[in-house]
């Protein structure tokens, strides 16, 4: 008989973790499907392991030989995982997998992992994320200043620099925090998660997005492992995760349609704003400030930033003809 | 008389052990109220002293477990225990410690030593804007705390064998609860 | 099949005597390493680093040591007493005090560490003071410190609606009555006790030398100052200061606010309020710890696999189903963590209970009334060890143990009333 091969894969969700659960266990059917039986691989809640954010370690020390997570959690530990999950006015999903895929997105993030001995893939993309739930209007930049949010990391930073206060609450904390004013708006994920939470009955105005245009998740790979498998196995192992990622994708998009319809439907009180062209142009001043300062700390960071906006440039006109036009013209009707 | 000098010399460790968790938990306990103070009445808030809260309580509970070993705080389910003789309740304490908690807490802190070191070569830190550097300070709390841990179980051992070989009173057994 | 006998394995070496703590992480290392081979234990340091960073559990400390300065300054006790005064010739005043405060407690915590232990801290030395029967006692602290389960908010409803996609705000609001009215069965228990075993409950004498006047100043003027720091921790919630782990540090400052208002304030009070908080502290962490390791073992080794199994395979129709679940989760809850059934139990049954069209919030508070009283169901019920770790010693295990009984069988009942009448509770 063949040698069957198996892996065990970490995963930073928890159990029944909606769409974020759904790509690592396609992932293993069709690679145990495509290869026969041959790989098999078995997967683990963070609610076994019991540590979320311990998913590169596990894997890098070989404990796991696969993770299911998002790049940029492992930002305090390797500075430049943050580029390859989604920036702020950065690519939407579409833009973003073409810079991966046919832009250089890819070298560059195994250049970022291997010294780890870890190779990282697409893992699937949650689409346009929500700017999140306010209990005041924003209608300047001065509303900005003061304003309680939870919103962690690169985007935190950004509001920070407009004088917002970016705070961390426990997320058992977060609805009471809301509900009572101890911080005045946060950033969840978008309809499919936030309905969850019931955030549309504590704050009236849901602002569309800026700072996660499309968060891609990750497969991680213990690249000892990765190589010690047989070259065919390593090849379905590489397709079945494409073809997951591609799907959770897809599966995001429907989702969120779906989980909005029906949040409308239900509340119809929700108000769905956008932040006020000005507010946006800070923002978005503040973010490119900020780039410019990563770009100069590191000399990889900077050819990362260099290539992300040399794509996101060449790839928008396109967007902007197609895409863009399009909806437009629609709109217009 | 030099095994009872020895277990006198662990317990004085132990004890400032809690003596540091004590002053850890003050710091903390004045850190939470300036951080809610501070951002209900300033909208100031600041990262870094958000997670120091966190610090604080960890290393505080880490350390406070070996201190409590030796205090005698840790409970015990005492259905049989409690109507033992002396004796035989030192042999229980001496066994289980050689048996549980000496492998355990080595064990521990021997995966605690990798899971530090990692750390400390990444030059781990916060992944927040304004949090705090070092993680591999807090996380090398975890093989400290458990090999202190294993010092203060042996402390308890050596408790066990002077009582089996006479050199305790009674008294100086019982364990003190409150 | 291992994990069953780790089980039992644990069960025994725990009546040997050895603190809890270690003994669970003894146990896990003993099979764990025998059936995976040590390097399971590269899983601990991330396991406790998840407990370190564990924000929501600062509150265990916390109200620990506002529970411990409250005790060293007699406030405490002050309050119980007057308000066992207060209940004059009604015999068990100060068990139904200790329910009332405990209630408190549970509006702004859900960590059942935290208030058991305070409770334990402030009312079990009083009720002993006043000969209460040590069992009765135990019980009432033990019940009503787990009342920060069902009493929003809580972890474990924070938990089930991520769980059950049942928002968090929906599930707060439908465990009100339900909480309320296991609030209500206790302190009936209690009054009917009382009464007819005057000797379990007694009365709080008056101090005759007062006259009506003096007694109701006195008896106010030691109720408000503990009952208004207990209003300033929940009203800093409910006015937007703090989130709820937060309101525990302003309990903190509070209590030694108070303590020096009642010129009983020293560095050397704090220092050693403080000690005593680490101790009692450490004694529930360390069960946590423990706890983590033997989950890890038990999971690691294909335990989960079995409950599984099982689980996914209960016969019956939606009477059926509900009734044969909430036995399932009543005895698992008796080996293992509430977070552990939340995570791992529901989301199997969750599936079969949407099938069978049982409304998922009505299904959830049966969950949720059910792990309550899974802290309280001896030998791993979680409360009853905080509450051995913070009793003078004449209380053995034993006297918890049976103390608890009455009271678990009251949570038994009244999750049968929510499954019987679930209109009733305004959860269909
Ligand atoms: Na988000
Ligand atoms: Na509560």
């Amino acid at each position: 008989a063949e040698k069957t091969y198996r892996l065990k894969l970490a995963e930073t969700w928890p159990t029944n973790f909606g769409v974020f659960s759904h790509p690592a266990r396609e992932m293993a059917q069709l690679a145990e499907q495509m290869s026969n039986g041959r790989l098999k691989i078995e997967i683990d809640t963070a609610n076994k392991h019991k540590s979320a954010f311990g998913v590169f370690d596990m894997v890098r020390a070989g404990q796991y030989d696969m993770g299911h997570s998002a790049s940029y959690y492992w930002k305090g530990k390797v500075p430049n995982t943050l580029f390859f999950t989604t920036m702020p006015f950065g690519m939407t999903a579409t833009e973003q997998y073409g810079w991966f895929y046919f832009g250089g997105g890819m070298d560059l993030m195994q250049k970022v992992y291997e010294p780890f001995g870890l190779i990282s893939v697409p893992g699937g993309n949650t689409g346009m994320q929500m700017g999140g739930w306010f209990r005041k209007e924003i209608n300047s930049v001065e509303d900005l200043n003061g304003l309680k949010m939870r919103i962690p990391g690169f985007a935190g930073e950004v509001l920070a620099k407009l004088g917002a206060s970016p705070t961390n609450i426990a997320p058992g904390e977060l609805y009471t925090s809301l509900e009572r004013g101890t911080i005045d708006a946060l950033e969840w994920v978008g309809p499919s998660m936030d309905l969850r939470m019931g955030f549309h009955k504590i704050a009236p105005y849901y602002y569309t997005g800026w700072h996660e245009p499309g968060t891609e998740l990750q497969f991680l790979i213990n690249k000892k492992k990765f190589d010690s498998l047989p070259e065919d196995l390593q090849k379905i192992l590489m397709t079945a995760m494409k073809v997951s990622a591609y799907n959770m994708t897809i599966e995001s998009h429907h989702a969120s349609a779906e989980n909005w319809f029906n949040m409308k439907t239900e509340f119809p009180d929700v108000q769905v704003k956008n932040f006020p062209p000005e507010v946006i142009a800070a923002l978005k001043k503040a973010n490119d400030e900020l780039l410019v300062e990563a770009a100069a700390a590191d000399p990889l960071a900077k050819e990362i930033i260099d290539s992300q906006t040399g794509y996101q440039k060449l790839i928008r006109v396109w967007t902007d003809i197609g895409e863009r036009a399009y909806l437009n013209s629609m709109a217009e009707e | 008389m030099f095994l009872l000098r020895l277990e006198q010399t662990i317990d004085r460790f132990s004890d400032l052990l809690g003596k540091i968790a004590a002053i850890l938990f003050v710091l903390m306990l004045f850190n939470v109220f300036y951080d809610v103070v501070s951002r209900y009445l300033f909208n100031a808030v600041s990262i870094g002293m958000q997670e120091m809260e966190w610090h604080l309580f960890a290393a505080m509970f880490m350390l406070g477990i070996p201190f409590t070993l030796r205090a005698g705080g840790h409970v015990r389910v005492d259905v049989i225990y409690e109507g033992l003789a002396l004796r035989k309740k030192a042999w229980i304490d001496l066994v289980c410690t050689l048996v549980f908690l000496i492998p355990f807490c080595l064990l521990v802190a021997w995966y605690g030593v990798d899971f530090a070191r990692e750390s400390f070569q990444l030059g781990e830190g916060s992944g927040d804007p304004g949090g705090l550097p070092y993680r591999w300070v807090i996380k090398s709390v975890i093989p400290f705390a458990m090999f202190f841990n294993f010092i203060s179980g042996i402390g308890l051992m050596l408790r066990s064998i002077n009582i089996l070989a006479g050199r305790h009173q009674d008294d100086d057994y019982t364990p003190v609860q409150h | 099949m291992i994990g069953i006998i780790m089980f039992f394995a644990a069960l025994l070496m725990l009546l040997v005597g050895f603190p809890v703590a270690y003994t669970f992480g003894g146990v896990a290392l003993i099979f764990g390493v025998f059936a995976e081979g040590p390097d399971i234990f590269a899983f601990m340091p991330f396991r406790i680093q998840s407990i370190m960073e564990n924000v929501t559990l600062m509150a265990v400390p916390l109200f620990i040591f506002m529970g411990i300065v409250l005790q060293r300054t007699r406030l405490a006790e002050q309050l119980l007493e007057s308000m066992g005064q207060l209940f004059g010739g009604v015999r068990g005043g100060l068990a139904i005090s200790t329910v009332l405060v405990g209630a408190l407690l549970a509006a702004s915590t859900g960590v059942v560490g935290a208030s058991v232990v305070a409770m334990g801290l402030i009312s079990l030395p009083v009720m002993m003071k006043y000969n209460y029967d040590k069992r009765l006692a135990c019980g009432t602290i033990c019940a009503s410190g787990t009342l920060g389960q069902i009493i929003p908010p809580s972890i474990i409803l924070i938990i089930l609606g991520d769980v059950l996609g049942i928002p968090v705000g929906d599930l707060f609001k439908a465990a009100v009555i339900p909480g309320a009215v296991l609030v209500g069965a206790y302190l009936i228990y209690i009054l009917v006790i009382a009464w007819a075993k005057p000797e379990m409950a007694p009365t709080i004498p008056r101090d005759d030398s007062l006259n009506r006047k003096q007694f109701y100043i006195k008896a106010i003027s030691s109720i408000v100052p503990p009952l208004a720091l207990v209003l300033v921790v929940l009203g800093s919630i409910f006015a937007g200061i703090a989130t709820p782990t937060e309101s525990a540090a302003l309990g903190g400052v509070g209590a030694l606010v108070l303590a020096i208002l009642y010129r009983q304030f020293s560095v050397k009070m704090v220092m050693e309020a403080s000690v005593e908080t680490v101790k009692v502290t450490a004694m529930v962490f360390a069960i946590l710890l423990g706890a983590t390791a033997f989950s890890m073992a038990f999971s690691y080794t294909g335990g989960d696999y079995i409950v599984e199994e099982v689980l996914s395979n209960l016969p019956g129709g939606a009477t059926g189903f509900l009734i044969l679940s909430m036995i399932a989760i009543l005895i698992l809850g008796f080996f293992i963590d509430f977070v552990e059934i939340a995570f791992i139990i529901v989301p199997i049954l969750a599936p079969v209970a949407d099938l069978l069209g049982i409304a998922p919030l009505w299904f959830a508070i049966l969950i949720a009334m059910n792990l309550q009283t899974s802290f309280l169901t001896p030998p791993f019920g979680f409360s009853l060890f905080y509450l051995k770790g913070v009793a003078p010693r004449e209380v053995t295990t034993m006297d918890i143990y049976k103390g608890v009984m009455p009271f678990i069988l009251i949570q038994i009942i009244i999750v049968i009333s929510i499954m019987v009448l679930p209109s009733w509770y305004g959860l269909v």
